[in-house]
């Protein structure tokens, strides 16, 4: 549910700022914060899928081809699904802030760089940019929500 | 053993996934469908998107609202000052006015201080006798007189309203030449001063500076008369007169 609600969200304030502001992957951050805090699945096939069905259907909203942030939302899952698995159980919950960081950036690096690269073009170079320098304060506030969370639940 | 084959059945979805996305890539360009499917999907997200919409048009209304705003005052500003000019280019035209013909250009200086214990009184200017002003040159608003310099220093002056009670200049009807004195009386009120009870003055004549003030040149407008106050017993008669120059409002003055 929560996935939903910030896929509409981001598709929300897209069409709000009418092209005249690069919205951070909200629907991203929310798929990655939830497999760090998912502690209770045996595997993380929703998150796959659900990063599949959300690309799809971003792509079918905005891009108008299928396939573009779907792939790039499926390898960011992949990344990190296999990062955050290499961190044992007592690291994850010291809550490592660089790593979370860093994944977080991940998830709002990878999807809009795939389109640029694919299609190329100097527009597409100065959007993923720009998309970039939104998405810092979505990701602090993201990283802050965890790291709250770890150190609540440590108490 | 459990992990070993979460991670293997990661890995297969994950795969699986990548090449779903990769061939949907590859192929959809070819497909008839898809245009249809982007359409479905865009009407049915046409729900959900069109609070955005609306408050989208709603802020992009405002901000051209605004920007016309601006425009206007500006334009505004810009008239208001050639208005200024035009008025004082008339005086110097019908009152062959010295100080007037003097100015090539009207001047302005920002109001720095208007203190509430002497608001009608006088005001503070940010020109001073590094700006070439000096002691008694008439100060004006919108093209009408409002004041004179009163104290002069370096990068500040001092000017005296016409509101004031100790301003005292000779003034004309323009439409009679009927002369009089126009004097404040410190509450925000002009008044213009023994004239003959006899003469046929009426709401709406124009007062100007007379050519025989010592200090202020003559033809300088300063209002129009609103109506008498009052009719003395030596046979004068004190009118009220409506200042040109919005005196509540002037954030800038010309001199």
């Amino acid at each position: 549910m929560l996935l939903v609600i910030l896929w509409l969200i981001q598709d929300f304030l897209t069409v709000f700022s009418g092209g005249g502001m690069q919205i951070p992957g909200l629907f991203m951050l929310g798929v990655v914060y939830k497999l760090f805090v998912d502690e209770g699945s045996d595997d993380s096939l929703w998150a796959i899928w659900s990063a599949f069905a959300g690309g799809i259907l971003w792509d079918l909203r905005w891009i108008g081809v299928p396939g573009f942030f779907t792939l790039g939302y499926v390898v960011v899952v992949l990344v990190v699904i296999q990062v955050w698995g290499l961190i044992p159980p007592q690291g994850r919950a010291s809550g490592s802030s660089l790593l979370v960081f860093v994944l977080l950036e991940v998830s709002q690096l990878v999807p809009p760089m795939l389109p640029v690269l694919i299609l190329g073009g100097a527009a597409g170079w100065n959007y993923f940019l720009m998309q970039q320098v939104y998405s810092l304060p979505a990701i602090m506030i993201t990283m802050y929500i965890y790291l709250r969370r770890v150190r609540s639940n440590k108490v | 053993m459990d992990n070993t084959r979460n991670t293997t059945r990661e890995w297969i979805h994950g795969l699986t996934a990548l090449i779903l996305a990769l061939f949907l890539l590859g192929v959809s360009s070819g497909l008839g469908i898809q245009k249809s499917i982007v359409d479905i999907w865009g009407a049915i997200l046409s729900i959900p998107e069109y609070p955005a919409v609306v408050m989208r048009e709603m802020y992009l209304g405002w901000r051209s609202w605004s920007r016309d705003k601006n425009s206007l005052n500006e334009e505004v500003t810009r008239l208001r000052n050639e208005n200024a000019k035009l008025r004082l280019d008339l005086a110097k035209i019908t009152s062959g006015n010295v100080y007037v013909a003097s100015q090539d250009e009207v001047r302005t200086a920002r109001v720095t201080l208007r203190a509430p214990m002497s608001w009608w009184s006088e005001i503070r200017i940010d020109r001073g006798e590094q700006d070439k002003i000096t002691q008694g040159l008439p100060v004006f608003y919108n093209g009408y007189l409002i004041g004179r310099v009163s104290n002069v220093s370096l990068m500040s002056s001092w000017a005296e309203l016409i509101t004031s009670s100790s301003f005292m200049i000779p003034a004309v009807i323009e439409e009679t030449r009927e002369l009089g004195v126009v004097a404040g009386d410190g509450n925000g009120t002009v008044l213009m001063k023994y004239i003959p009870v006899s003469r046929a003055v009426r709401a709406g004549m124009k007062v100007s500076t007379a050519m025989i003030g010592e200090q202020l040149p003559p033809g300088l407008p300063i209002g129009q008369i609103a109506g008498e106050i009052s009719t003395g017993a030596d046979g004068y008669a004190t009118y009220r007169i409506n200042p040109g120059a919005d005196l509540s409002r002037f954030y800038t003055v010309n001199y």
